[in-house]
């Protein structure tokens, strides 16, 4: 493998990392995340390759009768596999999160989820939502204002979820 | 025997869906009963000598590493009780199926952690964290609400990412030193580690191990996950697995960074943790979130204190470390009943009584008041901290004074909850009250006992800050330097 061909494989490495981690950060779609953060795992795998790599090696494979050649380092290899397994399974794990996720707030919008969240939590607590003093520009969204006897607000978004 | 502190709950776990109804009830408590006397072994022999096992008989640097000193032994042995003490005995209703795998994942868990204690190589230490971390996540989506689903999701996201700069902090390491092995980093850390590229590896095992450890920057999934997890699973993984993530990052701190800058990139995050940490704590208005707060804050306090140099800071960090793993779960427990906002609390004291005065007792300890454990543990680490030049480390002895006024604050704004008269509160549960025993047994055993447990604290700090000593244990022959091209 040439010079240019390994710069070019760990720029891509590096990028696929970069790319991906900025998809996590920046999505509000779950299943965009979860590519994402695919993405920078291939990066990650890919880099951890790349490190055990040896200019004109074989594949790490003692043959008997076969005159031991310079190998590529197995043991980046040997933690490749772990690394995708692992991350094989974190995958699905996270998106049967996601599909339940979905089942019961009927969105993938992270932004939105994560806004019934907090209400719900609030809500299960019995505690008023954390608020501002000061009236946002545009008038207030949450919460409703408390009721005359003095029960808990009626939490936003809890007449969507039926 | 070290090798089982990890192989044998899980192999157990995975039996335990196999087994008929009573051996299944009992496996899983008899494993942990059988790593809680490993694990007094340990303590009893590494005090001497740390104890070294080369799986497979590959003489390290080669080969899988267990290394455990007296350290290691103390929380193998932690991992034990407390796994059994938040044991899931019985499940709800109709819901038997699920118990079997919280008892499972429960086991994976403590594995994992009783892997972590004794890993000798950095490569175990990342599959024995994903192990933890994939456990903590079934753990935590446990409750089939809609808001544990969304949390766990958002934990789930965090710890990947951070997986992946562990991974790729762990490539950087073997990269430059050709090795993942903890003795021979240690060795070979001078020629190859300590430059630009090696504390960016370090940065990036930081935040990506940091995310169990609720270290500041990738602690956002704690007060959403422990705000909505049952209490038992928010009191294994703010009692337990931080610890133990906290424990690998002081490892690989103390024996392959030992740079000014990194001890500064710790204390200036530890910092960070305890200010936002206590005063987020200080805006909750519920338990469970008050009490996901406070202990990020506790960590930073930890992280503040594994930063120093010298044994001091590794006694201080680990006063700290222990006592908020005794002292966090009960508090967790009682939040099970409690957890609700300040208002529902009111006339909680009158309900049950024996679940209030664990409740003060463990704030009070929680804030350092003198004869509790909590108050030696704030001790050595301002001493500690006052010990160090002036400039940051008298920052950071002020942030934690400072924050002490804002944890008393909150604290006693529970506390006056809890005691006001007639209210709405449940009455407590008999399991939380039974385990707060137990762990309130403990806190009060090591008051009394502070002034015999100081030698052995001493000890135990300075054999985990002696680099060479680790050095010259596992390779006892000098190691041919094989660095990477």
């Amino acid at each position: 493998m040439s010079e240019f061909a390994l710069i070019t494989l760990l720029a891509g490495a590096l990028g696929l990392i970069a790319i991906g981690i900025a998809g996590t950060l920046l999505s509000r779609n779950l299943y965009r995340i979860l590519l994402a953060l695919s993405v920078a795992e291939s990066g990650g795998n890919l880099l951890l390759v790349l490190v055990g790599f040896r200019r004109d090696a074989i594949a790490p494979i003692v043959e008997p009768g076969r005159a031991l050649l310079t190998m590529v380092d197995p043991i980046p290899q040997a933690m490749v596999l772990t690394s995708i397994v692992i991350g094989v399974g974190v995958q699905a794990l996270a998106l049967a999160m996601a599909i339940r996720a979905r089942n019961s707030y009927g969105t993938l919008d992270m932004d939105v989820m994560q806004a019934r969240m907090e209400n719900d939590i609030v809500g299960a607590a019995g505690a008023m939502p954390a608020t501002s003093q000061e009236k946002p520009a545009g008038g207030r969204p949450l919460p409703p204002p408390l009721a005359d006897d003095g029960e808990p607000p009626r939490l936003a978004f809890k007449e969507l979820k039926s | 025997m070290i090798a089982l502190v990890p192989a044998l709950p899980l192999l157990v776990a995975f039996l335990l869906p196999l087994m008929p109804a009573l051996p299944r009830r009992l496996a899983g408590p008899l494993t942990l009963l059988a790593i809680a006397g490993i694990g007094v072994k340990l303590v009893g022999t590494t005090f001497a000598q740390p104890v070294v096992l080369a799986v497979g008989d590959y003489a390290p640097p080669l080969g899988i590493t267990f290394y455990a000193d007296a350290v290691s032994g103390v929380f193998v042995l932690a991992v034990a009780l407390v796994t059994l003490l938040l044991w899931p005995w019985t499940a709800a209703r109709g819901a038997e199926e699920n118990l079997v795998r919280k008892q499972t994942l429960t086991l994976i868990v403590a594995a994992a952690c009783g892997g972590l204690a004794v890993s000798g190589d950095l490569f175990n230490v990342y599959v024995f964290y994903e192990l933890a971390a994939v456990a903590c996540y079934g753990l935590a989506a446990g409750i089939r609400t809609a808001a544990a689903q969304v949390a766990t999701f958002r934990f789930v996201v965090v710890g990947s990412v951070g997986s992946l700069l562990t991974l790729i902090g762990i490539t950087l390491i073997y990269f430059r030193a050709g090795t993942v092995n903890m003795a021979h980093l240690a060795e070979l850390a001078p020629q190859t580690l300590h430059d630009p590229l090696g504390l960016t590896a370090f940065l990036l095992i930081l935040l990506g191990v940091g995310v169990k450890a609720e270290l500041f920057l990738v602690n956002t999934w704690a007060p959403e996950v422990y705000a909505t997890a049952e209490a038992r699973v928010s009191a294994l993984l703010a009692g337990l697995v931080s610890k133990l993530a906290l424990l690998v990052l002081v490892r690989l701190l103390i024996l392959v960074f030992p740079l000014p800058e990194a001890r500064q990139i710790v204390l200036v995050l530890g910092m960070l943790g305890i200010l936002s940490g206590e005063f987020a704590a200080f805006r909750a208005r519920d338990m469970r979130r008050m009490l996901a707060w406070s202990s990020i804050g506790q960590l930073g306090a930890a992280f503040v204190a594994f930063a120093i140099p010298g044994p001091a800071g590794p006694m201080a960090g680990l006063a700290i470390a222990l006592h908020h793993l005794v002292v966090k779960p009960t508090l967790f427990l009682l939040a099970e009943r409690w957890g609700g906002s300040l208002d529902q609390l009111a006339g909680a004291a009158r309900r049950s009584p024996i679940g209030a005065a664990l409740f003060v007792l463990f704030a009070l300890s929680l804030l350092g008041v003198p004869p509790l454990p909590g108050f030696w543990a704030k001790y050595l680490l301002l001493t500690a901290l006052a010990a160090q030049p002036a400039g940051i480390w008298w920052l950071a002895g002020f942030v934690v004074l400072l924050t002490t006024a804002v944890e008393a604050t909150y604290l006693f704004r529970f506390i006056g909850a809890l005691y006001r008269r007639a209210g709405p509160a449940d009455a407590q549960t008999g399991y939380a009250v039974a385990g707060g025993g137990v762990f309130a047994a403990t806190l009060i055993a090591a008051a009394l006992a502070a002034p015999l447990l100081a030698a052995p604290f001493g000890r135990m700090a300075s054999q985990m800050a002696d680099t060479a000593a680790y050095v010259a244990r596992v390779l006892p022959a000098p190691a041919q330097s094989g660095v990477a091209p």
